[in-house]
């Protein structure tokens, strides 16, 4: 049988795969999506358990999924397996690379707090000198993120501030903040600093994915193909042409090899696969940048404290409960210097308990304090951003293979003084905040997870408009290969403080609406 | 009990017998029933609905077997359940629930790093007792436990740095294990479902392995 061609080849099928099929098959072009791993059956697939009714009583098997903290024994089977799919890195530069493939990727259970950039992070260069500018500002993006917050149905508070770009919000009744929450945003604005709302893809029936929102529109102008457990190990490129013409993929179950065909080849398979598969297929690299500038936040500091008045079950009505979002407020400008540069925004909830980890106590004394302390707690925790280094890198370790025979990825990440003077600052500004409060302070921790955590890795194969030091241009295209383009976290230049799915989405759409138009043109 | 819940499952069946069915879904002659095609029909090939035979987890009805531990350190083990996690208003203890049984697994199947934490940290704490009290940790009182115990507690209120010390790290880990083997235990599930308190470790969505390799 003749082999087909199609218009577009989609490696992965996320969020970026999902909006770059929607986009596309909408203007007529036929796309084949390829993706790494199963579709889920939500009915089939899960199953109510007590926690005693799985094999490790909820403790997870010992030593399976090791460097994702996010699993526990209920969620196991939904991660990348990592003896399938492993990774190195040195022991003592620890990265946890959080990996989904089913269909849909990690759209299926990302959190769904949803920002926008703004220029402090598209313009940083210019305005704290620390890493690069891209080469779009908010004003390029803005039509994006407004049609991407539609699809994704975003609610938020508008605020006006330059630092958190309000968008296509639907206006929320927010219930009136208990006055925990309101003694904080006093607090907050004798210090100058904004409070908000945390802003949030509400998508439909609970779920925000490329399976619900972005891929049944484009099955439906039936230009979409999807094959699953297809893992795509090399990107081909016509010698004579130099433009890339298809993939070899490889059938999870039965190890077959395939070839595709296709005019155009967009890559989105989550930032460092993407950036594997360049490696590997040894293309788009002659900045020599590709695998560098690999960047996402720190999580994990956080400080708890107790209300006193809340404490033995004595909270009145309206007195806990909520919860408040604190946008970047360090560093906004170039005169205001603190002792490290860029900056995090905060998360306070109100109304938590303590955990027993808060005492130096066990029994009757542990249970007694559990119990006087329950409800009491406020918590403030943080998303800083972290520093942007060619350093910071990957490269593909040919001493070591996937189950499929594929080189795996060597990540090379170590955290700089600037995260450590950053995350010092927040546990010391939110221990201040609550004992300014009046409050007992429980715990305060300024120290953060391994690089990777966050689960926000991009930036290795980034953008600019200077080919000899960025890997893409402005529209997510390859410089050297013209039919070539790399929509997912790839790209970034910076991530700031913000989730990037929003800006994910965005590049995405962006760039599928300028490869149809090149199309069109006959321009690739 | 497990025979009455199968009968029950059983009533539940369809009424219409499953050969029917089948053969209404191939379209075969109503009189002569098709044959079964290789694969399909006989064993493993029903295609009507089949009934649900309920089972249960071998904690039900069984005991775990404690290998790993020697008889010392287990010992050890289990005095320190009944201390860290007794039975506190109506909730169950760990030594209520097994979890000391459990953990014996649970540490025999873990890395060798924890493994190393457990076995150090029970002898130790024997060691500690036999110096100061002439006796194994299994048989002082609450009184001398707390002696020992107290001064190696320690708050974490980061759960990835934890004490430097290795025998305060031990008391942190042990404590907090035995606390989620208790609470994810059947019996303290079940003594939550009937006094319709928290406490039991509650139940999840479970994600089966989805088309495995
Ligand atoms: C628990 C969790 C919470 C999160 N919370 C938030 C949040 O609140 N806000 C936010 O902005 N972001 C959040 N994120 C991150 C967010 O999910 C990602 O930024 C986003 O989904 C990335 O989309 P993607 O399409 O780039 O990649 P992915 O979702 O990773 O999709 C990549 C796809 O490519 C496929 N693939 C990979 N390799 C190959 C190959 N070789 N061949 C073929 N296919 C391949 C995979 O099967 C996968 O389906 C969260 C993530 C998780 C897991």
């Amino acid at each position: 049988m003749p082999k087909k061609e199609y218009d577009v080849l989609i490696v992965g099928s996320g969020h970026s795969g999902g909006m770059a099929a929607n986009i596309l098959t909408k203007k007529g072009i036929s796309c084949l999506m390829l993706n790494a791993g199963p579709e889920a059956d939500y009915q089939r697939d899960r199953t109510t358990k007590a926690a005693h009714e799985l094999p490790y009583r909820g403790f997870n098997k010992p030593g399976r999924l090791p460097h994702v903290y996010q699993a526990n024994e209920f969620n196991a089977n939904q991660w990348v397996d990592e003896k399938e799919n492993p990774y190195t890195h040195d022991p003592a530069k620890p990265y946890n690379w959080v990996r989904v493939r089913l269909l849909g990727g990690r759209s299926l259970f990302w959190a769904r707090q949803s920002f926008r950039l703004s220029d402090l992070e598209f313009k940083a260069a210019e305005i704290d000198g620390g890493g690069d500018s891209w080469p779009i500002s908010l004003d390029d993006l803005a039509p994006f993120y407004s049609r991407v917050e539609e699809i994704f149905h975003v609610t938020g508070r508008k605020e006006g501030w330059p630092q958190f770009p309000d968008g296509n919000f639907i206006e929320q009744n927010y219930p009136p903040d208990s006055r925990t929450i309101q003694k904080v945003t006093e607090l907050c604005k004798t210090r100058g600093i904004g409070v908000s709302k945390m802003r949030s893809s509400q998508g439909e029936g609970g779920l925000a994915s490329s399976i619900n929102l972005l891929l049944p529109a484009a099955v439906d102008t039936g230009k979409l193909e999807v094959v699953s457990n297809a893992i795509v190990r090399e990107i081909t490129v016509d010698k004579k042409t130099g433009k890339a013409n298809g993939a070899f993929f490889i059938d999870r179950h039965s190890k077959r090899e395939m070839h595709v065909g296709a005019k155009v080849v967009i890559l989105a398979a989550g930032t460092l696969e993407s950036t594997r598969l360049l490696l590997n297929s040894g293309i788009a690299n002659s900045s020599g940048v590709l695998g560098h500038y690999l960047h996402d936040q720190i999580y994990g500091v956080s400080v708890v404290a107790s209300v006193p008045e809340a404490r033995d079950g004595k909270a009145k009505p309206g007195m806990m409960g909520g919860s408040a979002f604190i946008p970047r407020f360090r560093n906004l400008s170039k005169a205001k210097k603190s002792s490290f540069i860029k900056g995090y925004c905060a998360i306070i909830g109100s109304g938590g308990s303590a955990s027993p980890n808060h005492f130096a106590a066990y029994g009757e004394e542990l249970q007694a304090k559990l119990d006087s302390y329950q409800g009491s707690c406020v918590s403030g925790s943080i998303y800083g951003e972290r520093t942007v280094k060619f350093e910071n890198h990957v490269r593909v370790n040919k001493e070591v293979k996937d189950a499929w025979g594929i080189p795996v990825l060597h990540i090379d990440v170590k955290d700089t003084p600037n995260e450590f003077a950053m995350a010092k600052d927040a546990a010391d500004t939110f221990e201040e905040l609550f004992k300014d409060a009046g409050w007992e302070i429980l715990s305060k921790t300024d120290k953060f997870y391994p690089p990777g955590y966050s689960i926000h890795e991009v930036g290795t194969a980034r953008m600019g408009n200077n080919p000899k030091t960025s890997v893409l241009n402005k529209w997510c295209q390859s410089h050297d290969i013209k039919n070539l383009f790399v929509v997912d976290g790839s790209s970034f230049v910076t991530c700031g403080w913000q989730n990037p799915t929003m800006t994910i989405l965005a590049l995405s759409m962006r760039a599928s609406e300028y490869l149809a138009e090149e199309l069109r043109k006959g321009n690739v | 009990m497990k025979r009455r819940r199968f009968l029950q499952a059983l009533s539940t069946a369809p009424a219409v017998p499953a050969l029917v069915q089948q053969a209404g879904a191939q379209q075969a002659p109503a009189t002569v029933p098709a044959p079964a095609a290789p694969g399909r029909g006989g064993r493993g090939g029903a295609t009507g609905q089949v009934p649900h035979i309920p089972v249960g987890t071998p904690d039900d009805s069984a005991d775990t077997v404690a290998k790993f531990f020697t008889t010392g350190q287990f010992a050890t083990l289990k005095k320190l359940a009944g201390i860290l996690v007794p039975p506190v208003k109506g909730n169950v203890g760990a030594l209520d629930t097994d979890a000391p049984e459990f953990l014996d697994f649970l540490i025999g199947a873990s890395p060798a790093e924890t493994q190393t934490l457990y076995r150090n940290g029970l002898d130790g704490l024997n060691a500690s007792a036999r110096r100061k009290f002439a006796k194994a940790f299994s048989e002082i009182d609450a009184k001398q436990a707390d002696e020992i115990l107290k001064p190696l507690l320690v708050q974490v209120p980061w759960v990835y740095d934890l004490p430097k010390d290795p025998m305060k790290h031990f008391v942190y880990q042990v404590h907090s294990d035995l606390r989620t083997a208790t609470r994810n235990s059947p019996e303290a599930n079940k003594a939550a479902a009937n006094t319709g308190r928290r406490g039991g470790g509650g139940a999840g969505l479970f994600w089966n392995p989805i088309d495995p390799v």
